[in-house]
């Protein structure tokens, strides 16, 4: 079977920098995997996924998604089947349904049906966010919050794979345990495939991810 | 119509008094602007003294190469004006934004000298630079107002750009609120000019050309022409120097090259 996610011998530097971040770094994520990616501080774990969803260009290498070498894909066709979600949510200055809805209006995704109110709002439940309603003002809400709003907005698009940029590190243990439960729900009950930066193993139940140690440039499998 | 009240050697010096006053200001209240002021009148005299020698000269040899050649020196010097104001170090917006200058500047400028004013030849050097230099010189203003704008932006709203670029935006899509921005920044100081004109403050051409004993309704038509012109000047400059730009900001996969800091 074709893995969703191809990484072959990746090299990456940054601009005057002396030592490489990545060299003949290899990865493969096949369609439904949980993988996440642990290691130190500064070993180019985030950079990582930047350049896969090419928020950053890489030298050396392939990356290949579904077989094809992701420069070959349109940026905005690319980018809405393999969507990255930051570490520190970015909102609009604007209300929740707004910041949920807005990428339907790009051309991208304007084959995609937008929900309802009522499913977003459903939706919001799902999200243990029951008691914020589509109005609030989503710059007030807590960063967790915001979080998992981020997360929404990514899974209303449906992408065939989410790259999850350590999606707890600024939460509190309460809301890191609810977004894990989200995560984990995405992968065991929807089959979808998540490639996740994390320093935590917390995935109790059903869920047992592939894991990789990045160091000394490269990717190892634990 | 009256003739020109000539102003004598003297009588120009005693202009140095406003000088005089701004000096002793700055020294009792320590501004510590006594430097750039003696340098700011310095250059005064010398640049309109320079100019005035040169006008003459250009107006005399009345010669289409050499009146362009003057033409592409102010557009030049404008682009570097601009760049000393703008200091971007990441994007490489010097020549898109030198040839939008320019092209827009010289269709501008052949527009209203040779169309609206309707000189013969076009290029008649006492209309053609006085105009091409109003052109230049509100329009260099707008585009390094609404240049800089665009950077500051984009670098500020650096994370919103690449989480809209991840939910499958394109690069205009993500960028269109800081375009729109940039461009509105650099056009307001031309549209309020055509809000206070006339009420607020008497523009510089028409008092010229009243001072030189023209008739004050020859003189205002002037002045509408030239207030119309920068409008569309300012707009056209700074919306297609701003798409360039913008686009030069990304790279080949869409990627946002501005870093957080200007290094």
């Amino acid at each position: 079977m074709q893995p969703l996610l191809e990484i072959e011998a990746l090299g990456f530097s940054y601009e005057n920098a002396v030592t490489p971040v990545f060299r003949e770094l290899s990865l493969l994520v096949n369609e439904g995997e949980l993988v996440l990616i642990k290691g130190a501080s500064g070993t180019g774990k985030s950079t990582l996924l930047r350049l896969i969803c090419r928020l950053q260009a890489y030298e050396k290498g392939r990356i290949l998604f579904r077989g094809r070498a992701v420069e070959s894909i349109a940026p905005a066709e690319l980018r809405h089947s393999v969507t990255y979600v930051a570490q520190i949510p970015s909102m609009m200055d604007a209300n929740v349904k707004d910041n949920l809805l807005f990428p339907f209006s790009f051309t991208a995704n304007s084959s995609r049906t937008e929900p309802s109110d009522k499913q977003l709002s459903g939706m919001l439940e799902q999200f243990y966010l029951q008691d914020i309603s589509l109005s609030h003002q989503a710059r007030n809400l807590s960063v967790g919050q915001q979080q998992r709003i981020a997360l929404m907005r990514a899974l209303l698009l449906d992408p065939e794979i989410l790259l999850l940029d350590e999606p707890t590190s600024a939460l509190d243990a309460k809301s890191a345990s609810m977004v894990f439960k989200i995560i984990e729900h995405l992968n065991s009950r929807r089959g979808k495939t998540i490639l996740m930066v994390t320093h935590s193993n917390y995935f109790p139940n059903n869920v047992a991810p592939v894991i990789y140690m990045l160091e000394n440039r490269k990717l190892r499998k634990v | 119509m009256s003739q020109v009240v000539e102003i004598g050697l003297w009588q120009l010096l005693l202009g140095l008094i406003f000088i005089l006053i701004a000096q002793t200001a700055s020294f009792v209240y320590h501004l510590g602007l006594n430097r750039d002021i003696t340098v700011g009148t310095v250059r005064t005299f010398a640049q309109l003294f320079l100019m005035g020698y040169a006008l003459t000269f250009i107006f005399q040899l009345n010669n289409l190469w050499f009146t362009l050649g003057i033409f592409a020196v102010m557009a030049i010097s404008a682009s570097f004006i601009v760049r000393g104001r703008v200091k971007e170090k990441q994007v490489p917006y010097m020549l898109p934004t030198f040839l939008t200058m320019f092209i827009s500047y010289f269709v501008t400028a052949l527009f209203v000298s040779g169309l609206i004013i309707g000189v013969t030849p076009w290029w008649e050097p006492r209309y053609f630079l006085p105009i091409g230099g109003m052109v230049i010189g509100n329009s260099m203003s707008a585009l390094a107002i609404a240049l800089e704008r665009l950077f500051r932006e984009m670098r500020q709203q650096k994370d919103l750009i690449e989480t809209k670029l991840c939910l499958g935006a394109d690069y205009r899509e993500a960028s269109s609120e800081m375009f729109k921005n940039a461009v509105t920044a650099g056009m307001i100081p031309s549209i309020n000019a055509m809000m206070g004109v006339g009420l607020v403050f008497i523009p510089g051409m028409m008092s010229g050309q009243i001072l030189a004993g023209a008739d004050p309704l020859q003189a205002i038509r002037y002045q509408i022409v030239i207030m119309l012109m920068l409008v569309g000047s300012t707009a056209t400059t700074s919306i297609i120097a701003i798409l360039i730009v913008r686009k030069r900001c990304f790279g080949r996969g869409e990627e946002l090259l501005l870093s957080t800091s200007n290094q």
